[in-house]
């Protein structure tokens, strides 16, 4: 059975500043399943990160969440999200080094975590947190150790570890490898994983990795200047991309088994517009080599539950 | 002989705690060898790639081509002239120094950003007295600008007006100035977006072919190497284990580390 577990209608949210409203995330739809790894891909500014912040709730002022609904399991979530924060959804942040507290020691940090949330006893909160460390790969006679004890892949293991404390049902991890070399990376990556799939915890992960990805996700959304541009299948999207972004974006990532060395890369002319001067109709119309005239004037819905483009309307 | 080679070239750190805390806890001296006699040459014209992890050497080694840091052993030598003779007068050293330049990781942290980008672009000029005059050198700065795909207009504004591919434009633009024959780029596009990232390697390739540029290319991403370099260096904690031709590399990878750093790459491959 795949049951949603969570949905995105219309979600909005704005930033108010002097030089007026601007929309960071904009008329945003979207599900994840129950046990479903969902990517989100886009360049910076396309509001990807923000979209993980506003499903857990932490989007600072002068930012809000101006329009739209979360439903969590049923249950509209956007007016309260400290009802899920932490127990059933949990974050994994970009960077180790500033998401774990220097000063207490990886045990303390994961019984508070699980104190916090769970309706446990100290004594298995602690037995919690060492089999928490077991099993995403580090010895549990190391709870008392402090984060700078650790390498940066170890740190990012303690912080899946924290994340996944809670038995929570998804887990948002906002660029989780970013700042970890390749050979990490990829064992952070496939014990994540692992880990989500055992449980089937449900996923969410933010990356502007192409690569990172394909090797990790059930569907994926592609999003652009904070709106989707197309969401499909990972491997109906990446090798058939109907969005020409996606194309574009495919189509400039460097490959390691690339047939052509040393040739040029596709580049996109011109770069993401700001978010005060966004263009009329596709956000993507000015950058775009099949642009014709509604596209500058219309904005594109997802068309075939699958790309926001007007091509897709002469496809179908 | 090639036109840059590295020779046994060292670096060691001294991470050693203070003489008085050494012996009053009889500690001895700790010293990191941070790259450890390597070997390489890069043909004129050509690009070669130094590959590694964090902590490998690759950076050190930038800087010590690009003469930021001073080998511990061994030497770097480039057109037959050796970087670190000390016979060498000031006036040859800049001379030799002006042939070398460099672009740097960080656009956000590499520029100025108090100076105009006119400012930026024209201060290798006044410093090796290349261009006298300042409506020479605003039409020389208008033409760099133009090379990197700018708009000359741009030499009135400030770095926070630009976009980070802009600003590594500018980066480039800056190390055109003074007309060099090396240019050390050390990860130049691992701050930027990949579509932006596209858009720099395609200006760095074709300012090679213009102006028959030589580049020591120092990145993390296999990826960005194979559509880049033409020979790939390998580093592993300070040592090269291996050095081949970019498609070799790629198809026969003699090294374990080699092969771990291939398959750890991400693939957007559903074949396998």
């Amino acid at each position: 059975m795949t049951e949603t577990l969570l949905e995105l209608k219309g979600l909005e949210v704005t930033f108010t500043t002097r030089r007026g409203t601007l929309k960071a995330v904009d008329d945003l739809s979207l599900t994840v399943k129950r046990g479903e790894i969902l990517g989100i891909v886009g360049e910076s500014g396309a509001g990807k990160s923000m979209t993980g912040a506003a499903i857990i709730g932490l989007i600072d002022p002068p930012g809000r969440v101006s329009n739209g609904e979360i439903w969590f399991e049923q249950q509209r979530v956007d007016k309260n999200p400290e009802s899920m924060r932490g127990r059933q959804v949990s974050m994994v942040f970009q960077d180790p080094l500033t998401s774990l507290n220097p000063l207490r020691t990886v045990g303390d940090q994961l019984v508070e975590t699980i104190l916090a949330h769970m309706d446990v006893t100290k004594a298995e909160a602690l037995q919690r947190a060492r089999d928490g460390l077991t099993e995403v790969g580090i010895d549990p006679d190391r709870i008392n150790a402090y984060p700078h004890a650790f390498s940066g892949g170890m740190r990012q293991r303690v912080v899946i570890a924290l994340a996944l404390a809670t038995e929570p049902q998804l887990v948002i991890a906002d660029e989780p490898t970013t700042a970890l070399d390749v050979s990490v990376q990829a064992q952070v990556l496939d014990l994540l994983k692992k880990l989500c799939r055992e449980r089937g915890t449900s996923v969410i992960l933010i990356t502007h990795d192409m690569g990172v990805i394909a090797q990790t996700s059930d569907r994926i959304a592609v999003m652009y200047a904070g709106r989707l541009a197309e969401i499909g299948e990972t491997r109906e999207v990446l090798t058939n991309p109907q969005h020409p972004y996606t194309q574009g974006l495919m189509a400039s990532t460097p490959s390691v088994d690339a047939k052509s060395f040393g040739q040029e890369l596709f580049q996109i002319p011109g770069a993401m517009p700001k978010l005060d001067a966004l263009p009329s109709g596709c956000a993507f119309n000015p950058r775009c080599s099949q642009a014709h005239a509604r596209c500058q004037t219309d904005r594109p819905p997802i068309l075939a539950d699958r790309a926001a483009c007007w091509l897709m309307e002469n496809a179908s | 002989m090639s036109f840059v080679v590295a020779r046994d070239l060292s670096r060691t750190f001294n991470l050693s705690d203070p003489w008085i805390v050494r012996k009053l806890t009889m500690r001895p001296k700790r010293l990191l060898k941070a790259v450890d006699a390597v070997n390489f040459e890069i043909e004129r014209g050509t690009t070669y790639a130094l590959v590694g992890e964090s902590g490998s050497g690759k950076s050190t080694i930038a800087n010590m081509v690009v003469g930021l840091l001073a080998p511990s052993a061994g030497s770097i030598t480039i057109d037959g002239q050796n970087l670190g003779d000390a016979s060498m007068s000031r006036q040859e050293q800049q001379r030799l120094r002006r042939r070398i330049q460099m672009v740097f990781q960080s656009p956000y942290a590499s520029l100025n950003p108090r100076w105009r980008v006119g400012d930026i672009l024209s201060e290798p000029m006044r410093a090796f007295k290349l261009i006298d005059g300042a409506t020479a050198q605003r039409k020389r700065v208008a033409q760099l600008l133009e090379q990197v795909g700018l708009s000359d207009s741009d030499a009135s504004k400030f770095p926070h007006e630009f976009s980070g591919g802009q600003r590594q434009r500018i980066s480039i633009a800056r190390a055109l100035a003074s007309q060099p024959e090396v240019i050390i780029c050390d990860e130049p596009t691992s701050a930027l977006d990949v579509s932006v990232q596209a858009q720099v390697l395609n200006l760095l390739k074709s300012l090679q072919k213009e102006f028959g540029l030589t580049y020591l290319f120092i990145t993390h991403d296999l990826a960005v190497v194979s559509t880049m370099a033409n020979k790939i260096g390998v580093l592993n904690q300070g040592v090269l284990v291996e050095e081949q031709d970019t498609e070799d590399l790629f198809t026969t990878p003699r090294e374990d580390y080699t092969k771990m750093l291939l398959s750890s790459a991400p693939k957007i491959d559903f074949d396998s």
